[in-house]
This record gives structure tokens, C-alpha cells and sequence, in this order.
């Protein structure tokens, strides 16, 4: 009997753990493919040594191996954001909202990065428009 | 002085004098020739062009045998034993153990790796490094599919003396110009010799060294006379007098011509031995260098595949000259001669197997780079080309031209095509096929056949409607009646359905299903063609396309290629992205001149996109691709859309599933009719090649402001799961129809269920 409140909260524990993933607001794992987890992980490291062209290059591989992980286009689109390259930047994080299902957290964070490719290029009004979708998502 | 002389004698110094100043002119025009070919750039390099560089990692869909296949593009040697050096493989039933080639990609030199892969079934299980130590993923070297070449088709790969095997140099000097590092250029002994033994009739011998040999390929024509015999003589000395032995020799091992590949001639050692052993030169051993050597009498004559018995006799007088000359004791040559000749087989026909696709590179290469740069620099380019993708779809599509020739009753050979396959989320072109023959170097018809589009326009007239959600839904009623248009210059024009029949009114998502004609002409005219085409315009076509009515049937004629980006926009969720077939160009050198990133732009928002796949998703469903399912599982849930036009000359055939988009076009050069709907014929072949891939399928991501509500298909009104013929359709929020059906939520039965269900807290 004594045994079986901790082993009834590691339970729980791990039930809470391994639906993680699911539950929206939550960030889950950005991908299950140990190839793509190499790359991004390349291409973070790029991006924090300033060789964002080769960031961009490092997600580019990881995109040909899994085409609709929106996570891919986010963190390409950080990239962009970074290289100044505005248009771009929107694009891309449109493009990873498009394959994000509803509830995701990372569709707030690319209306982030669409506010701030619009301030980049002079669009007020639009900026303040994707930060507003940004609080309601 | 000259006044004492007799008149006759001051006229013959003179002249002497002249000529002495002539000499000294017209060696200092050689000296200048000699010095300013050899200082600048010695050959033209061809562009390389790799197709794209397969990916290992754990998970991934790919057989044991696919691997190998890859290893065999990339010419890596299968050994018994553990593999020792790069390129080289050792399989068993479900492992693979290889050392991987040195390689400069785009990103960076990539050093050569033993790996160990272990799979599970049909997919990678695990890679394992030289420790033992799990690696996430492993880049191959690029295959390399085939090249820019100068005008003269002249190929190359350039190396240095201190890669080439001393075999090749001692073989060159024992057979060619003994004398070659004692002379000045000219070796008068040499002469002598070969004047007695043309003279003493025993056949035209050359006397030349190899700078004489060397001069004459490289700045002389190949006319035999005796003025030109004597500038080559000249310029040899002169080009001894400015350069070593080892320049001289190292030039000359890089310029010779050893054979021909199609249009491709094959100069210098480097590519000689690549094109006849399978490997680099620096690997040669004793016979191969000698066999390659041997053949600079006649590449032609001695060639080792055409005639090997010849080329093997050439290899060992070789052979035994070296041993004369103490290059080679008596148990090296014993060797050498008892060694077989281990001339590697090659691809039969052209340079490229991929004549369709390098055409689609080059055009795209075109755009920034001059035509000399290409084929002289040696620039490297990387392309997206996926081999096993390309096999798939030649197969596919000679042997689906073959069995609709046979079910047609034509002659074989009759029916053409042309497919291309690309990546639909980031729009790389994967296979380019330009007619029945992929190895046909001539007009590709992916590129440069212009069709009329028939039906696969039709996706475009039905996205116009559903972008305006305020007008049309997919339950919107089209008229399906008979209809006479007058266009002023023009007969009247009554466009008729498939089957003839009028269906009074029909929904917008039936019409696309079934591909109504009538129904979308009525649409289209409602929507204005011009505001049709300006949508195919955002979707992707540059050319200018008149907005006729017969425009909203197709009318228009567009490539395979520009109806694949049309397409590509859709699959890619509204963003169009140009076709990339270059992913990344290089100099010679390595460093990297150009990529060309991945660029998307929305042209489509989400929500009327989805509504228009889904309905796409049921024409394979159950519309005019139904017999789909002969070929894929309905699982994959593809999208996709026929094409036949006017007469049946053409055969069309657009879609797409999770990992692969393929546009297919079947029908005849001559323009003549073919009998065969987009369903009979192209949409056959895009089945039998996507059932090859085994495509992973199509799941769509619903946008936020879309919902799904039950309808009843016949009246197009709100009904309810459950009742009887409800079918689950996607609306753009706000635009569903708010009327019941006799079955729907505001009926009596629904009051019911929903008491019910309040009841049971549903």
C-alpha cells in the first residue's frame, strides 16, 4: 500500500509528461527526425556565430527532409529577419502559420516576426495589425 | 661597305639580312603566342553539374538496394572485407559499412567518414560512426549527372604532377620521347631516326617530343606541312626556353586527347582515367597507366571497349618499353603484362543520362551567368535533380507510352510525353522527362511543347469563385443548361459537357468534381475571364494568355513546365515559389559565387486554397480520377486534376500527394487526335509513377476561419450527420448556408436529436 502513491504520481508524472506535446500553448518537440533535429540545431548555432546565410542553408536541408514542419519555416523566417531581408521574413512565417494547426504557440510568435518584417520595411499600421493576431492567438 | 661588293652579292646579303629580321619577327610574334597562352588560363573547364546529394538518417524510407543504387551512381566499389578507402562499400543482407568521399559542398569541405548503416526493413534503423557512436545524419557526396562544355565539347578534370602516377610519366617518356629531359625541345636524334625509317619504308614515323606534341595541340592547327613543322619546332624551343620540364610535362598530361564520349571529347589523364577505370587517376596501377598511354598513338584505333585485343597488344609493347628503359623490373612487368584489362562499362549513348533536366539547368543558369563563363570556368553546380525520383518517372512513362500505343492499335513510337516532378512545398524540380526516349538530347517537350491545358485550367476558375466567399461557396448552384456565346468576330460557340448531357443546375464542388464544362463556363463568364487569367498570372505563368471564353476550357497552350508552377503554387499552400533546379553554385575553387534560396511568396490565402484542394482531393475521390485507385491506396488522399482537349489531341494530368507533385502531358507531335481522355492516358502513367515512390499522403492543415458543416449534397442546405446522403464539406467562416434540409439542424428530427442529446449531455 505504502508503494503506491509514488508510483501512482510517477504515473501521472509521465501521463503529464508524454501529453506535453499535445496540449495547446505548449511547446512541443520541433520534430521527431533526429536528422532534422541535427540540422536545426547546425543551424542555431550558425545563426548565433552571425553566419545566418549558412543558418539558412542548414534549414533548407532540414526542409527537403521534412517539407511541412512549420517550425522549419519559422526559424527560416527568423533568419531572414535577421539578414533584413523583410519580405521574405513575412512569407515565411505565413507560410509556417499555413501548416500550424490552430492553438499552436508558435503561430503567436510569427505574427511576431510579421509585425516586426513590417516595421522593418516601414509598415506601421500593418506591424500593429500582426502584433494585435499575435495576442489573439 | 656595302659599295665594294659586286652588285650581284650586295643584292644576296641584303636579302639575307631581310630574312634574318623576318626570322627574328616572327619568332618574337611565336615568343609572344607561346608565352601568353601558357601565362593565362591553359584549358576551358567545363561546369560540373551533381544532381542532389542524398541525405542518411535514422527513420528515413529507403531500401538496402536504393542505397546501392546510389552507390553505384556515385561509383563506389563494393569490397569484401571492411572498406579501407573512400568510395568504397561493403554490403550484407540488412547492413551497409562505407567510407564516404572527400567533399566541397556548398557549405563547406566535408571529410571523408566511415559509417555503418543498419536497417529495418525498408527504412534506415541506425547509423553508427567509426566509435560505434549513433550519428543523426550523414550527407553523401552529389552524383554527377553531367556538364557545361566549351564549344569544342572538349572535358577535362585538371590535375597535378604530383598526383600522377609515376607509371603514367615513366610510360610516357619510354614510349613517346626518351630523351625528354635531356632535349631543348627538339630531340635531332629523333629526327634523324624517323628520316632513315620513313626513308628505309618502314611507315611515317612522328620524331616529334612531347613539347613538340604538346605545341602542336595547343597553338597549332592540324595541317601537316613543312612550313608548320617548322614554327612547331620553333615554338617547342621557345616554350622550353621559358618553362621546366615538369610545367611542360604536367600541361601536356592535362591537354591530350584519349577519346570521345558522344560529342564529349575526353582530354587529359585525369578524365581518362575517371571515364575508363572508374576512379581517379592518382589509383592507376602499371597496366592501366601504360594502357592509357598507349593509346595517345590512336584513342581511336587502340580504343580499349571498341577493340581490346588491340588496346591489350598496345599495353604491353608499352609495357615492355618501360622495362627497356628500367622503369619496370622483371617481376613488375610479369605482372603488368598477365593483368587483364579492367576497362570499367559505361553508360551506352550520350554524356548525360539526364539530357531534359541539364537542358532545364542550363536555361535557368542562362539567366545569370554568360554562356563562355559556364563552359570555361569549371564552375560547379548543384542541382535538385533526385535520381530515383527521375527513374521512376522514365519508366513510368515509356512503358505507359508503350501500352496506350498497343491499347490505341497505333504503331509504336506513335504517342509522346513528358512529365516533371517536383518537391510541392519547397518547388524543387525532382525529374524532368522530355519524351519517350530520356536519353534523346533533342526538343523537350517538358520545356518547349506548348498545349492547349483543357480542363487543368479549371482549378483556377473555381479558386476565383471561392476567393470571394460573400458569392460562392462550394454549395453555390451552377446553371448547367445549353449555352450559345456570341463573340463578335467570331462563330458562336456552344460549349457541350464530356457526355453531352445538361444537368439543369449542379454545385460548384460537382462541377469540379465531374468537370462540368457548361457549369464553368457560366462561372467563368460571371467571375470575368479577364480576372481568370490575371489568377493563373498570381499562380505563376508569365506569358500573356488572351481571356477568351473557350480560355475558361483551356484554350490557352502552356508548357508542362509553366502548367507545373501553376501547379506548385497550389500544393504549396498559396505560396508560389519559382521551379529551382540549382540549389547552389561554386567556382573551381570551392568558394561558393551564388545560392539560390528558397523564396516564397502567398499569392493565395489559406482558407479559399483549402476549399479548392479538398475538392480537388475528391476528384480523385470520386470524380474524373476515380480509377486512381487502381494504382495508390485511398489514403494518400491526392489532389489532382484531367486534362483532355478538343478531339482528344491531349492528355493531361496535374497532381499532387504529401512528398511529390508531377505534371503529365501524353499526346502526338504531329497534333493529331489520340483518342485518349487526361484519364485514359496521362493520368495512367502519374499513377504508375507515384505507386513506385509510394508517396506519402496529403494531409492538409484546416485554416482557423474555415468550418465544416453537414450538407445534403442535392439541395446544397444544412443537414446533419447521419442523415441520409450528408456529406461534411469545409466553409470559409460565416459563408455556410444558414436554410435547413428537411434532415438539417432546424428540422424536426434534429429538434429530436438534440433533445437527446441535451439530455445525455452528447
Amino acid at each position: 500500500m505504502k508503494l503506491r502513491l509514488p508510483i501512482l504520481v510517477l504515473l501521472v508524472a509521465l501521463l503529464l509528461a508524454g501529453c506535453s506535446g499535445l496540449l495547446p500553448g505548449l511547446a512541443p518537440k520541433p520534430s521527431q527526425n533526429a536528422g532534422v533535429l541535427a540540422l536545426l540545431d547546425q543551424a542555431r548555432q550558425e545563426s548565433a556565430a552571425g553566419r545566418l546565410p549558412a543558418a539558412g542553408a542548414s534549414l533548407e536541408r532540414a526542409l527537403r527532409i521534412e517539407p511541412r514542419n512549420p517550425v522549419l519555416w519559422q526559424q527560416l523566417a527568423q533568419v531572414r529577419l535577421a539578414q533584413g531581408e523583410f519580405p521574405q521574413a513575412e512569407n515565411l512565417a505565413a507560410k509556417s502559420n499555413a501548416l500550424a494547426p490552430e492553438g499552436w504557440r508558435l503561430r503567436a510568435e510569427n505574427w511576431r516576426i510579421i509585425g516586426q518584417a513590417r516595421q522593418g520595411r516601414g509598415d506601421q499600421e500593418g506591424a500593429a495589425a500582426a502584433f494585435g493576431r499575435m495576442d489573439s492567438e | 661597305m656595302f659599295k665594294r661588293l659586286p652588285p650581284k652579292r650586295k643584292f644576296i646579303l641584303i636579302l639575307a639580312l631581310a630574312g634574318l629580321v623576318l626570322l627574328a619577327l616572327y619568332t618574337a610574334y611565336l615568343d609572344y603566342t607561346v608565352r601568353t597562352r601558357f601565362e593565362g588560363k591553359r584549358f576551358k573547364l567545363p561546369a560540373k553539374v551533381y544532381a542532389r546529394a542524398l541525405e542518411l538518417y535514422p527513420d528515413e524510407r529507403l531500401s538496402p538496394a536504393a542505397l546501392q543504387r546510389e552507390l553505384g551512381r556515385l561509383r563506389y566499389r563494393e569490397v569484401e572485407q571492411a572498406p579501407q578507402e573512400p568510395g568504397t562499400y561493403r554490403a550484407d543482407d540488412a547492413t551497409l559499412e562505407l567510407i564516404s568521399r572527400p567533399f566541397v559542398f556548398a557549405d563547406g569541405p566535408q571529410a571523408p567518414r566511415r559509417v555503418r548503416i543498419a536497417f529495418r526493413g525498408d527504412r534506415i534503423g541506425k547509423i553508427t560512426g567509426e566509435q560505434g557512436d549513433a550519428l543523426p545524419l550523414v550527407r553523401l557526396d552529389p552524383p554527377l549527372i553531367g556538364g557545361i562544355y566549351p564549344g569544342n565539347y572538349e572535358d577535362r578534370v585538371l590535375v597535378r604532377l604530383a598526383e600522377v602516377p609515376d607509371a603514367v610519366v615513366n610510360g610516357l617518356i619510354a614510349a613517346e620521347d626518351r630523351r625528354f629531359y635531356s632535349h631543348h625541345g627538339i630531340d635531332p636524334r629523333g629526327i634523324f631516326r624517323a628520316l632513315v625509317k620513313t626513308a628505309s619504308g618502314d611507315g611515317i614515323q612522328g620524331g616529334s617530343t612531347l613539347t613538340q606534341q604538346l605545341v602542336k595541340n595547343f597553338f597549332l592547327t592540324p595541317k601537316r606541312t613543312l612550313s608548320r613543322k617548322f614554327t612547331e619546332m620553333i615554338m617547342a624551343l621557345l616554350l622550353e626556353a621559358h618553362y621546366s620540364k615538369q610545367e611542360i610535362l604536367e600541361t601536356y598530361i592535362n591537354e591530350v586527347y584519349l577519346g570521345q564520349d558522344g560529342n564529349r571529347a575526353i582530354h587529359g589523364f585525369g578524365l581518362a582515367a575517371v571515364f575508363f577505370f572508374g576512379k581517379p587517376l592518382a589509383q592507376l596501377d602499371d597496366a592501366e597507366s601504360a594502357l592509357l598511354v598507349g593509346m595517345l598513338k590512336g584513342p581511336t584505333y587502340f580504343n580499349p571497349r571498341s577493340h581490346p585485343e588491340r588496346a591489350l597488344e598496345r599495353r604491353n609493347l608499352v609495357l615492355e618499353q618501360m622495362a627497356q628503359e628500367g622503369y619496370l623490373a622483371a617481376a613488375q612487368l610479369r605482372v603488368a603484362v598477365a593483368e587483364p584489362l579492367t576497362v570499367v562499362a559505361r553508360p551506352p549513348g550520350s554524356s548525360s543520362p539526364y539530357p531534359a533536366f541539364l537542358n532545364l539547368v542550363y536555361r535557368q543558369l542562362k539567366r545569370d551567368y554568360h554562356d563562355e563563363d559556364l563552359r570555361t570556368e569549371g564552375l560547379r553546380i548543384f542541382t535538385t535533380l533526385d535520381p530515383e525520383v527521375q527513374q521512376a518517372a522514365e519508366t513510368a512513362l515509356a512503358k505507359g507510352l508503350a501500352r496506350l500505343d498497343r491499347q490505341r492499335g497505333l504503331a509504336p513510337g506513335t504517342l509522346q510525353g513528358a512529365l516533371i516532378a517536383t518537391s510541392p512545398e519547397n518547388a524543387e524540380v525532382q525529374a524532368v522527362v522530355g519524351g519517350r526516349d530520356p536519353r534523346f538530347e533533342g526538343f523537350n517537350r517538358a520545356l518547349d511543347a506548348l498545349r492547349p491545358i483543357g480542363s487543368l485550367i479549371k482549378p483556377v476558375v473555381y479558386l476565383t469563385a471561392l476567393q470571394q466567399p460573400e458569392s460562392y461557396t462550394l454549395t453555390s448552384r451552377l446553371a448547367d443548361r445549353p449555352l450559345v456565346l456570341q463573340q463578335p468576330g467570331a462563330a458562336d460557340w456552344a460549349p457541350q459537357n464530356y457526355d453531352q448531357q445538361f444537368r439543369g443546375q449542379v454545385s460548384l464542388r460537382a462541377a469540379l468534381v465531374h468537370s462540368y464544362n457548361v457549369p464553368t463556363v457560366n462561372l467563368g463568364l460571371a467571375l470575368g475571364v479577364p480576372a481568370v487569367m490575371a489568377n493563373l498570372q498570381r499562380l505563376g505563368v508569365e506569358r500573356e494568355l488572351p481571356p477568351f471564353a473557350s480560355s475558361l476550357l483551356g484554350a490557352n497552350a502552356l508548357s508542362p513546365l509553366e502548367v507545373t508552377q501553376v501547379y506548385q503554387t497550389l500544393a504549396g499552400d498559396g505560396f508560389y515559389t519559382p521551379l529551382r533546379a540549382i540549389q547552389a553554385v561554386l567556382t573551381a575553387a570551392g568558394e561558393p559565387l551564388q545560392r539560390y534560396p528558397l523564396n516564397v511568396e502567398q499569392v493565395v490565402k489559406p482558407a479559399p486554397l483549402y476549399l479548392l484542394t479538398r475538392t480537388l482531393q475528391d476528384v480523385v475521390r470520386e470524380g474524373t480520377a476515380a480509377s486512381l485507385k487502381q494504382y495508390l491506396p485511398p489514403a494518400v488522399e491526392a489532389a489532382g486534376k484531367t486534362g483532355t482537349t478538343d478531339d482528344f489531341r491531349d492528355s493531361w494530368f496535374a497532381g499532387f500527394t504529401g512528398n511529390h507533385l508531377a505534371v503529365v502531358w501524353v499526346g502526338r507531335d504531329d497534333n493529331a487526335p489520340t483518342g485518349l481522355t487526361g484519364a485514359a492516358g496521362a493520368m495512367t502513367i502519374w499513377g504508375q509513377m507515384m505507386a513506385d515512390l509510394q508517396p506519402t499522403p496529403l494531409v492538409l492543415t484546416r485554416p482557423a476561419n474555415v468550418e465544416e458543416d453537414w450538407i445534403e449534397p442535392a439541395s446544397g442546405l444544412l443537414s446533419a450527420r447521419g442523415c441520409q446522403g450528408a456529406v461534411e464539406l469545409p466553409f470559409i467562416a460565416g459563408s455556410a448556408p444558414t436554410e435547413s434540409a428537411a434532415c438539417g439542424p432546424g428540422s424536426v428530427g434534429s429538434s429530436i436529436k438534440s433533445f437527446f442529446g441535451r439530455i445525455f449531455g452528447r
